[in-house]
């Protein structure tokens, strides 16, 4: 791409500072690129951008950034040495690179690593879902999420056949926010005309975060006891004021289904499949056979065996948490669990109905969401669970006015119909969610050797997930994978790399990088009504200096491993490519020409790269079947009460003496990842507001402790670890709690923005898997600490 | 015609996009907020509210900086947008010291937001447009307005929080935003009679 005098410019593309992936165009005038705005033709942002989307032009000229390959010059590794790096070319960091790979795929391919990030789901999609499969390792991962967000995601998947969840913006009239953040992002303006036409948001948590403070009411929490709360709503909806829909539990749900007294459905002996009970009949009978509304309720004797319907078990399950117990559990008062509990089922309006485009559907305008703040614990899976089943009980669940799943159902675009996905049913009548063919494995590398796996890492390619800093206790991390060979594929030099790389390679910004399909297949576009809009995302500047874009690396890498034509069958199967647009054997491809395959394999011979490149975003109206999809479906979804039991506080509430305070991160819409914390606009809105680089108590709990407003303290946790920062009082602060935002404490010295900035969280948290929740196979994202002055 | 703004509360969501969506209309320096939010919390735990101001020059119909700058190099348009003329600015920041929304800054040095570093590519461009040694902030983008096009904190506000127009048109959206929801301005008691109105949280 060679520029002119004269060049002037507004390119449509993706923005890539976080997952959310806004349309956005950028201006460049003689090859420099001089503003970013929305873009108005996207659903995806609508033309308005965040003040991290705005402030992606310093990302891209940010002097500080990688851009030329480096290598170790100090044999040490660890946390806060010196890597002493060396400049070398590309073709020596390549050798390096592929002499180390071809040797761990002789002699096992699981040994090598990769982490990767939620954002940008260019690069670290094709490595996950394309470069590693062809390699042969399933060790791949992404490292940036918080604790539990796998049970919250596997929730959103059998329960709304999708990734992800989100309020119904147009017509919620309830809100119930469990330590979620609905009032930011892609969904901020329709929340906006949410909040005016007076849909009331009721916010659960311990810190009066940026979404606590649009609720009309912020309820603080002990933090981690979410699930306490839940479950005593869930109880008196279901045993005193009998708010639920019996009609959605009976043919939505699995709640009518008979188990027996060892916790198997009752099935009938011919074909196998689940019983219920009709009462006119007097008998079990199988849930497709025709017959009379299957009771939900109640004891029955099938084959001299006393069943219950899955729902009575339910009610049976959370009858433990009254009002009181969880009071005791959550420090929120008991009159206030009821008035909550009574708002939200009559806020249900459960039997009313809506006429949308003709067609008469339920009304259920009240949805409780279930955020990182809750779900952030070891107990994350009873918790995620029994949030999610308030919007089950009420019959809320992908109708209008509640909780819907994300593009759970796609019939595709008008012209060719791809790409489809759509929940069924299973043999047992119970819902498969329909997975677009784009997805890959999320979670986190298990560090501890006592998990006895055949096989250990040798090789670990990190892609900016900053794994030394977004996974819990960087020691253990370090630990772990200090006697790798650690490559690391970064914008700077940042804290693992400084601390573990042997080899780091120079990346591309998103401004600098051509991406198919850069939005997450689920989200293309918002939850609810509106139109689907797929997107290209492509270089406004060809990538400075030396810095290359990671997908094509892998290209050339894989040519080199001789795993080419197993890259190009995978990315057959990650884009569901046929022919004749599907990659041939046999075949090389640049990395352009793939991207043209994938949009004409999707949206025909007339909409690929070209069009694309041209018109930035393909857009459609979405069908009321695909916004709304559990009214038009037979699936049930399961109720899974035999979970609630497991519920117990997290970890981080177990009373250790001296350590009286629960230490809690939040996220900051305008501070997510490393990225936004090196960038100078934004560390300039961080000095500008009161909490972003503080930690905040209440000021009675300081008060005890001596502790002033911005007094240097030490925040001590029962691992034994400690970090430095200031205090901040505030109110908005539950007394028992000490809230931290994520993402700060930066010590590299390729990142001097955020270096010393706001206090590392991540820091005080144990990876050990005495710290593993059973239930959930997840550590506390909370840590139990003392903070005090030196 | 008065131009003039209105920022509901119940819409703003505190996200700073207008102070960066300023910056990157204007490209300022560091420490230039011509756009900013303000947080304060009010109340006592567990009954506590927190409440984002977002501040601007309010284009005061009888602002004090007009009165005193000496050289004439603030002034008010026609269409009351209040502006300073840089060739004019003496740099002697009476017109600070009388606002009393401190909204202007002075730019004193050639500061870049990389520390000890040359500009960027970006910054080069930008900072030719921002001479040190005098007093800036926001003009409501009177260029933008001049094509015809809302300021860009307007048009990006990603909750559509701001709305832009004419203060004397009866039927203006602005008009009817300050006549339907209660509007209030801030420091009323200054008799400063602002442009930029405010609905409540």
């Amino acid at each position: 791409m060679a520029f002119v005098s004269g060049d002037d410019v507004w390119i449509p593309s993706v923005c890539g500072m976080c997952p959310d992936g806004c349309g956005i165009v950028v201006h460049r005038v003689d090859g420099v690129v001089t503003k970013i705005e929305g873009n108005p033709n996207s659903p995806l942002g609508r033309g308005r951008l965040c003040a991290r989307g705005l402030a992606g032009i310093q990302l891209l000229y940010d002097p500080h950034r990688l851009n030329q390959p480096l290598k170790r010059g100090n044999p040490e590794k660890g946390i806060a040495v010196d890597p002493r790096w060396q400049p070398i070319g590309w073709d020596e960091a390549l050798e390096a690179f592929v002499e180390r790979l071809k040797r761990v795929r002789a002699e096992d391919p699981r040994k090598l690593l990769f982490c990767g990030t939620t954002d940008s789901s260019g690069p670290p999609a094709f490595a996950l879902s394309v470069f590693m499969p062809a390699f042969g390792s399933p060790n791949a991962f992404v490292c940036d999420e918080r604790p539990g967000a796998d049970a919250e995601r596997m929730l959103a998947r059998t329960l709304h056949a999708s990734d992800g969840t989100s309020p119904d913006a147009d017509l919620c009239e309830y809100l119930l926010l469990f330590g979620a953040d609905c009032t930011s992002g892609a969904r901020a303006e329709k929340m906006a005309d949410a909040r005016v036409r007076g849909m009331r948001i009721v916010a659960v948590e311990p810190f009066l975060s940026p979404a606590a403070e649009k609720a009309d009411e912020w309820l603080p929490i002990r933090p981690g006891s979410e699930g306490a709360l839940a479950c005593a709503l869930l109880n008196l909806l279901l045993n005193e004021y009998h708010l639920f829909d019996a009609e959605y539990i009976r043919h939505h749900t699995d709640g009518p289904y008979l188990v027996r007294p060892n916790g198997a459905y009752a099935r009938d002996s011919a074909g196998g499949k689940p019983l219920v009970w009709d009462e006119a009949a007097g008998r079990a009978r199988r849930f497709d056979e025709e017959g009379a509304d299957a009771v939900i309720e109640g004891t029955y004797a099938v084959e001299e065996e006393e069943c219950r319907p899955v729902f009575a078990l339910l009610r049976e399950a959370v009858r433990r948490w009254t009002p009181e117990a969880a009071a005791e559990a959550t420090t929120i008062p008991v009159e206030t669990i009821r008035r909550l509990a009574r708002e939200f089922g009559e806020a249900a309006r459960i039997g009313s109905t809506v006429t949308i485009d003709g067609r008469e559907l339920p009304l259920r305008p009240a949805a409780a969401v279930c955020g990182p703040g809750a779900y952030g614990h070891d107990n994350a899976r009873p918790t995620a669970l029994a949030i999610a089943l308030l919007n089950q009980v009420v019959g809320s669940s992908d109708v209008p006015g509640g909780l819907l799943g994300s593009g759970s159902v796609s019939f595709g675009h008008p012209e060719t119909g791809l790409p489809h996905w759509a929940p069924g049913a299973d043999g047992d009548g119970l819902m498969q969610a329909g997975l677009p063919p784009e997805n890959y494995a999320a979670g986190r590398p298990a560090f501890d050797e006592r998990f006895d796996f055949d096989c250990r890492p040798e090789v670990l390619i990190d892609h900016g997930s900053n794994l030394v800093m977004s996974a819990a206790g960087p020691e253990r991390c370090l630990e772990a994978f200090k006697g790798c060979f650690v490559i690391s594929v970064s914008l700077y030099s940042d804290e693992t790399a400084e601390a573990l790389a042997d080899i780091v390679l120079p990346n591309a910004c998103y401004l600098e990088r051509l991406d198919p399909l850069p939005n997450p297949a689920q989200q293309q576009s918002a939850a609810g009504r509106g139109d689907w809009a797929y997107q290209l995302r492509q270089p406004a500047v060809p990538p400075l200096l030396q810095r290359r874009h990671f997908a094509e690396v892998l290209l050339e890498v894989g040519e080199r491993l001789g795993i080419a034509d197993a890259m190009n069958a995978r990315t057959n199967v990650l884009h569901g490519l046929r022919p004749p647009h599907a990659l041939s054997p046999g075949e090389r491809y640049s990395w352009e020409e793939m991207v043209d395959c994938i949009y004409q394999g999707w949206f025909g011979p007339e909409h690929g790269l070209a069009w694309f490149r041209q018109n930035g975003v393909l857009t459609w109206p979405k069908r009321l079947e695909e916004a709304y999809w559990k009214p038009f479906g037979q699936a049930r979804v399961l109720l899974n009460y035999e979970w609630l039991p497991d519920w117990q506080p997290c970890r981080a509430q177990q009373a250790q003496i001296g350590f009286d305070l629960q230490a809690i991160s939040y996220a900051v819409p305008w501070r997510t990842a490393s990225e936004a914390c090196e960038n100078p606009w934004l560390d300039e809105v961080c000095q500008s507001e009161p909490y972003s680089y503080f930690l905040c108590l209440n000021p009675r709990t300081a008060a005890a402790k001596g502790i002033a407003d911005g007094d240097a303290v030490w925040v001590e946790s029962t691992s034994g670890r400690r970090v430095p920062g200031r205090a901040r009082l505030s109110e908005g602060v539950h007394p028992e709690v000490v809230a931290i935002a994520g993402n700060g404490g930066h010590w590299a010295r390729g990142m001097p923005v955020a270096r010393g900035r706001g206090v590392f969280f991540n820091a005080l948290l144990g990876a050990d898997s005495e710290q593993t929740g059973p239930a959930s196979l997840t550590i506390d994202g909370d840590a139990r600490v003392r903070v005090y002055k030196e | 015609m008065r131009k003039g703004m209105v920022i509901d509360l119940k819409r703003c969501i505190g996200c700073f996009a207008c102070q960066i969506a300023c910056k990157a209309e204007h490209g300022t320096r560091p420490g230039a907020l011509w756009a900013r939010v303000v947080k304060r919390e009010y109340g006592t735990f567990p009954n506590v509210r927190r409440v984002s101001l977002p501040l601007l020059c309010m284009h005061c119909r009888k602002g004090p900086c007009l009165e005193v700058c000496p050289t004439g190099a603030t002034r008010k348009r026609p269409d009351g947008i209040v502006t300073i003329d840089a060739d004019k600015c003496v740099g002697c920041r009476y017109c600070m010291m009388v606002c009393p929304y401190g909204s202007r800054h002075f730019q004193d040095d050639e500061r870049t937001y990389f520390p000890g570093l040359s500009p960027n590519p970006y910054e080069s461009r930008a900072y030719a447009e921002h001479p040190t040694g005098v007093v800036e902030k926001c003009d409501f983008c009177m260029e933008r307005v001049d094509r015809g096009l809302d300021p860009a904190c307007v048009v990006n506000c990603p909750t559509r929080a701001r709305t832009f127009g004419d203060l004397h048109d009866r039927e203006s959206a602005v008009s009817r935003l300050i006549d339907e929801r209660g509007a209030f301005r801030l420091r009323e008691e200054l008799e400063t009679c602002p442009s930029v109105f405010y609905l409540p949280p």
